[in-house]
C-alpha cells in the first residue's frame, strides 16, 4: 500500500500552478492599481489642504473678491452647499419615496412610465440635468439662483433615492405584508407603519448615498446656481457651492493662494462626502449582519 | 460495457421493483463477492475516522468512522438531513468550498490523509471524482469539450488524437457514445436530462479517477435514465471504487455491495447508525432504527 | 397564511366606521402618491422638451444632420458643428474602457472567486469609495499631479511609436484626450466592477463546483465558467461604463486641454460634449452660442439614453432584470 502523499495524489503540474498563481497575482495587482488613485488623491488633497482646514477662519470667512489675494475662507461655499443640498433633499426624498411606493403598491402604466423615466435619469449625465433646469427654470426666471441649483441637485438625487427605496421595499417578506393587511390595516397604514420602518435603514442608506452624490456635483450647478463670490442665504440669488469654488480656484491654480484655497475646500468636500457615504454603507452593513444572525 | 441496444430490454425486466424481488437480485450479485466480504484482507480504498463537519456554527455530521471497500459499490442511505451529501463532499474536499464550512477528523485514501496540508485539494479531487445530484454540464461548451475539459484542466493528455481517443473512450464507458457520436459539437445542455447526467459521468471518468462519488445521481432522472445509470455503475465497479448517496432504498439494494445507514441525531447532526453488506443490512439489520427505516416505518 | 395571489382589495362596501376610514385614507394616500409621481413625470418631461425647444434655433439653422456632422465650431462666425466633440467623447470613453474594463474584470474576479470570504465586503467598499470622490476633486488632482506626471510617458510614446503612427504622435502638451481617458478610467472602474461583480456572483454554484471537483484551479473556474456564463452581463457593465464615461464633465474639462478642433493625435488637446458645454457656457455671448451649447446637451442626452437603454436591455434580457448597482 502506497503511503507517499505525492505518489497517491499527484500535485498539479508546475506550469498549471504558475498559471493559476499568475491569475491571482494579476487580480490582486488590478485591485491595487485601482486603489492607487484613491489613496493618491486623498493623500495629496489631505497633505495640501489640512493646514487651510485647521484654521477656523477658513470656515467662517468668505473668500476675497480677487482670487489671487491671500486670506479669507470658504464660508459662502460651505453654507451654499449645505443649503442647496438640504433643499434638494427636501424635494427629492418625498418624491423619490412616493414614486417607489407608488411603483410597488399601485403599479400600472403611470408607475411603469415614472420608473422608466427614473431609470433614464439614473444614467443621464449630470450636466444634462443642469441644462434641463437652465432651459426651463433659469431662462424663465431670467436669472441664476440657488433655487435652480437645488432643483438640479434634487433631480440628481432622485434616481438614487427611488431605486434603492424600491429595492428595499420589494424585499419586505410577503407574510409580513399579508399579515399587516390581515390585521385590518388600511393600505396606507400598512405601508407607513409596517413596510417603511422595516426597510428604514436601507431607505436611509439610499438617501445618504444620494446626498453624498449631490454634494459633490459641479456640472449641474454651473448653469443653475452659477456661483457667487459673496455670502448669501437668499435662494433667489446666485449661490456659491464648494465644488464650484474648487473648480474656479483650480482653473486659477497659477496663484498659490487660489490653489491652497482649492485644496482646503477639496479636503472639506471629501470629508463631507465620505462621511455621508460611509455612514450610509455602515447602516446597511449593520442591518445585513443583524439579518444574517437571525 | 453496456451496448445501447440492450437498454430497452433491461428496462422492461426491471421496472416494477418490489423490495423482495430486488433482494433476490442483490443476493445473486453478492454471492460472487461473499468471500471477499468475509476475508480479513479486504482491500480498503478509504478509511474515515471521527469525521465531523460544520456549516458555520451548525454541525451537520458527527464522529463518523467507516471503511470503504475498493472496487465495490457502497451506498449511503438515510433520511434527509442525515448528512449523507456532506459526508460525500468531505471525501473529496468539496465541503470546504462552501464559505464557512469546515470539518475535523481524518479521511485516508490508500493510507494517505487527504487533509494533509502538503496535499492540494485539486489533487485529491483528481483522484476522487464526483458526480453531482443535478446534471451540470458546462453550458457554454460542446459535448466534446465537456468531456475534454478535465483533461485540459489537468494536462492529462497530449495531442488531439489522444484527446479524441479519451473523449470517445469515456463516452463509451458512460454508454452515451452511440447517442452523441454524430453531434459532438452540439451544446452539452442540448441533451436530455438522463443524457446530461451520463455526460457528466463521462466527464468525471475523463479525469481518470480511482474513486467515483455520486451524490443522488438519479434524483433528477426519469426511471429509464435511472436504469441506464445504474447499469453503468455495475460495469464501472470493476475499475472504480464507487460511493453513491441515495434516498432510494430500492436503488441501494439493487446496485450496492455495502450499505451505510445514516440518521439525524437529536442535535440535528447526522451520524452513522450501521454499515454492512447490503443484503445483511436490508434483511437482518443489527439496529432497530435501521430496521424501521428499511421497512419504511420512518424517513 | 393564505395564497399570496389573493391579497384582498380594500373593501368597497360599508363594513363599519373603522374600515371606511381606512378606505378613505387609502384613497387620499393613493391620490398623494399619484400626484407626486405624475407631477415629477410631467416636470421632467417638460424640462426635456424645454431643452429641445431652446436648442431648436440651432437645429433649424444647420439641420440636425448638419449640426451633428459639422466639424467646425466657430462661435465668432456663428458656425456650429458638433462633430469634434462627439469624436472627443467617443475617443476619451474608448481610452477609458480599454484601461478600465480589464482592471474591473480582474477586480470582480478577485472579489468573487479569489479573495477570502471575510475580506470581500471591505475590499468591495474600498472600490466603491472610488466612485464617491467628487469629479472636481479628481479634476484638481488630475490637473496638478496626473497631467505633469504623464507628460514623460506621452513624450516617450510620441517619440517612438508616434514617429510611425501619427495617432500617437506629438505634440504632447500633457492635457489631452489621453489624460482625460485615464481620469475617466479611474472614475468608471467602480461602476463597471460593481455590475461585473454582481454578474459573476450569480454564477450557478453547481457550475463552479463542477470545475473544482474536476481538479480545476481558480483560474479554470474563471475561464471555463465565470467569464463565459457572465459575458452578457459583462457586456452590460461595459456599456454602462461607456454611458458614465460619456457624461462625465468637470474632471474631463480640467485635463482635456480645451480645444475646439479635432486633435490628430491621442495626445492632442480637445473637448468632449460635456466638457465644452461646461467650459464655454459662462462666456457664451456670441449669437446662438448658448443655444448651440444646449443643442450639444441634447445630443449628449440622446446618446446617453441610447447607451444606457442598451445596457438595461442587455442586462434585463440575460440576467433576469436585477437592477441594483446603478
Amino acid at each position: 500500500m502506497a503511503s507517499d502523499a505525492v505518489v497517491v495524489f499527484a500535485p498539479t503540474s508546475r506550469w498549471r500552478r504558475r498559471k493559476a498563481n499568475l491569475f491571482a497575482f494579476l487580480a490582486a495587482f488590478a485591485f491595487v492599481l485601482a486603489l492607487i488613485p484613491l489613496v493618491a488623491v486623498f493623500g495629496y488633497i489631505f497633505v495640501n489642504g489640512i493646514h487651510s482646514l485647521l484654521s477656523v477662519d477658513f470656515l467662517i470667512q468668505d473668500p476675497p473678491a480677487d482670487l489671487s489675494a491671500t486670506g479669507g475662507g470658504v464660508r459662502n461655499a460651505l453654507i451654499g452647499t449645505l443649503e442647496m443640498t438640504g433643499l434638494a433633499s427636501l424635494i427629492a426624498v418625498p418624491i423619490g419615496l412616493a414614486v417607489a411606493i407608488f411603483a410597488i403598491e399601485v403599479g400600472g402604466g403611470l408607475a411603469r412610465g415614472a420608473r422608466f423615466l427614473i431609470d433614464v435619469l439614473a444614467g443621464l449625465p449630470s450636466i444634462v440635468v443642469g441644462i434641463f433646469v437652465y432651459a426651463s427654470v433659469v431662462v424663465t426666471q431670467g436669472h441664476f439662483s440657488g433655487l435652480a441649483g437645488s432643483l438640479a441637485l434634487a433631480i440628481v438625487m432622485l434616481p438614487v433615492v427611488t431605486v434603492s427605496a424600491e429595492e428595499i421595499l420589494r424585499l419586505t417578506p410577503r407574510p409580513i405584508a399579508e399579515g399587516a393587511r390581515a390585521l385590518g390595516l388600511a393600505r396606507w397604514r400598512a405601508v407607513l407603519s409596517v413596510f417603511v420602518p422595516i426597510g428604514l435603514s436601507g431607505i436611509v442608506t439610499g438617501i445618504l448615498l444620494g446626498v453624498s452624490r449631490a454634494i459633490g456635483e459641479t456640472a449641474p450647478l454651473i448653469f443653475t446656481s452659477l456661483g457667487n463670490n459673496f455670502f448669501t442665504l437668499d435662494i433667489n440669488q446666485p449661490m456659491q457651492a464648494l465644488p464650484l469654488l474648487i473648480y474656479r480656484n483650480a482653473l486659477n491654480s497659477g496663484f498659490a493662494t487660489a490653489r491652497d484655497r482649492a485644496f482646503g475646500a477639496a479636503l472639506l468636500l471629501i470629508l463631507i462626502v465620505f462621511g455621508f457615504n460611509l455612514v450610509g454603507r455602515w447602516l446597511t452593513a449593520r442591518r445585513r449582519l443583524a439579518g444574517s444572525s437571525r | 460495457m453496456t451496448a445501447p441496444s440492450d437498454q430497452p430490454r433491461a428496462t422492461m425486466s426491471l421496472s416494477p421493483a418490489t423490495l423482495q424481488g430486488l433482494e433476490a437480485r442483490a443476493a445473486a450479485v453478492d454471492e460472487s463477492d461473499v468471500t471477499a466480504t468475509q476475508a480479513d484482507d479486504v482491500d480498503l480504498a478509504i478509511t474515515v475516522r471521527d469525521l465531523s463537519a460544520w456549516y458555520g456554527a451548525r454541525r451537520v455530521i458527527r464522529d463518523v468512522s467507516m471503511d470503504i471497500r475498493a472496487n465495490a459499490i457502497t451506498a449511503i442511505i438515510g433520511p434527509s438531513g442525515s448528512g449523507k451529501s456532506t459526508l460525500l463532499r468531505c471525501l473529496d474536499r468539496m465541503h470546504e468550498v462552501v464559505p464557512g464550512a469546515r470539518s475535523s477528523g481524518t479521511v485516508s485514501y490508500q493510507g494517505v490523509d487527504i487533509y494533509d496540508p502538503r496535499i492540494e485539494p485539486a489533487a485529491v479531487r483528481r483522484t476522487i471524482g464526483m458526480v453531482f445530484q443535478q446534471p451540470n454540464p458546462f453550458p457554454t461548451m460542446s459535448i466534446y469539450d465537456n468531456v475534454a475539459a478535465p483533461a485540459r484542466f489537468n494536462g492529462l493528455v497530449k495531442g488531439k488524437a489522444a484527446q479524441d481517443e479519451l473523449v470517445e473512450r469515456c463516452l463509451r464507458q458512460a454508454a452515451l457514445w452511440d447517442e452523441v457520436k454524430d453531434k459532438l459539437g452540439h451544446g452539452g445542455t442540448s441533451l436530455s436530462g438522463g443524457q446530461q447526467q451520463r455526460l457528466c459521468i463521462a466527464r468525471t471518468l475523463a479525469l481518470q479517477p480511482k474513486v467515483l462519488l455520486m451524490d443522488e445521481p438519479c434524483s433528477a432522472l426519469d426511471p429509464i435514465a435511472t436504469l441506464q445509470v445504474e447499469e453503468l455503475m455495475s460495469t464501472l465497479k470493476a475499475d472504480y471504487t464507487i460511493i453513491i448517496v441515495t434516498h432510494n432504498m430500492q436503488q441501494a439494494s439493487r446496485v450496492s455491495d455495502v450499505t451505510a445507514f445514516f440518521n439525524m441525531g437529536e442535535d440535528r447532526a447526522g451520524y452513522l447508525v450501521e454499515s454492512d453488506a447490503t443484503r445483511t443490512l436490508f434483511t437482518n439489520p443489527k439496529n432497530q432504527l435501521t430496521e424501521d427505516y428499511v421497512s419504511g416505518r420512518f424517513g | 397564511m393564505t395564497q399570496s395571489a389573493e391579497v384582498p382589495e380594500p373593501p368597497r362596501l360599508d363594513l363599519g366606521g373603522l374600515r371606511r376610514r381606512g378606505w378613505t385614507g387609502d384613497l387620499t394616500f393613493r391620490a398623494i402618491l399619484s400626484t407626486l409621481t405624475l407631477g415629477i413625470t410631467v416636470v421632467l418631461g417638460v424640462m426635456m422638451v424645454e431643452s429641445f425647444i431652446s436648442a431648436s434655433p440651432v437645429y433649424q439653422k444647420f439641420g440636425i444632420i448638419g449640426f451633428i456632422t459639422g466639424s467646425t465650431w466657430a462661435p465668432s462666425f456663428t458656425v456650429y458643428g458638433a462633430w469634434a466633440f462627439i469624436y472627443g467623447t467617443f475617443l476619451t470613453s474608448l481610452i477609458a474602457l480599454v484601461i478600465a474594463v480589464p482592471v474591473s474584470v480582474l477586480i470582480a474576479l478577485l472579489l468573487t472567486e479569489l479573495a477570502p470570504a471575510r475580506l470581500r465586503a471591505p475590499l468591495g467598499i474600498a472600490v466603491d469609495l472610488l466612485a464617491a470622490v467628487p469629479s472636481v476633486v479628481y479634476g484638481l488632482w488630475g490637473l496638478l499631479v496626473l497631467v505633469p506626471a504623464m507628460r514623460p510617458l506621452e513624450q516617450a510614446i510620441a517619440g517612438t511609436l508616434g514617429r510611425v503612427v501619427p495617432f500617437f504622435g506629438p505634440p504632447t502638451p500633457g492635457s489631452s484626450y489621453f489624460a482625460a481617458g485615464v481620469i475617466l478610467a479611474v472614475m468608471i472602474v467602480p461602476i463597471v466592477s460593481a455590475v461585473t461583480r454582481e454578474v459573476f456572483a450569480s454564477t450557478p454554484r453547481l457550475q463552479r463546483e463542477a470545475v473544482l471537483a474536476l481538479g480545476g484551479t481558480r483560474w479554470d473556474v474563471a475561464r471555463t465558467v465565470t467569464l463565459p456564463i457572465g459575458r452578457a452581463g459583462l457586456l452590460a457593465a461595459v456599456v454602462l461604463g461607456l454611458g458614465r464615461a460619456m457624461g462625465e464633465t468637470i474632471a474631463v474639462t480640467m485635463v482635456i486641454g480645451n480645444s475646439d478642433n479635432i486633435g490628430k493625435s491621442i495626445f492632442s488637446p480637445g473637448f468632449t460634449l460635456a466638457s465644452v458645454i461646461a467650459n464655454e457656457f459662462n462666456e457664451a455671448t456670441e449669437t446662438l452660442h448658448p443655444e448651440a451649447l444646449i443643442a450639444l446637451g441634447t445630443v449628449l442626452l440622446v446618446m446617453s439614453v441610447l447607451v444606457n437603454g442598451a445596457a438595461i436591455a442587455i442586462r434585463n434580457r440575460f440576467t433576469g432584470g436585477s437592477r441594483s448597482g446603478f
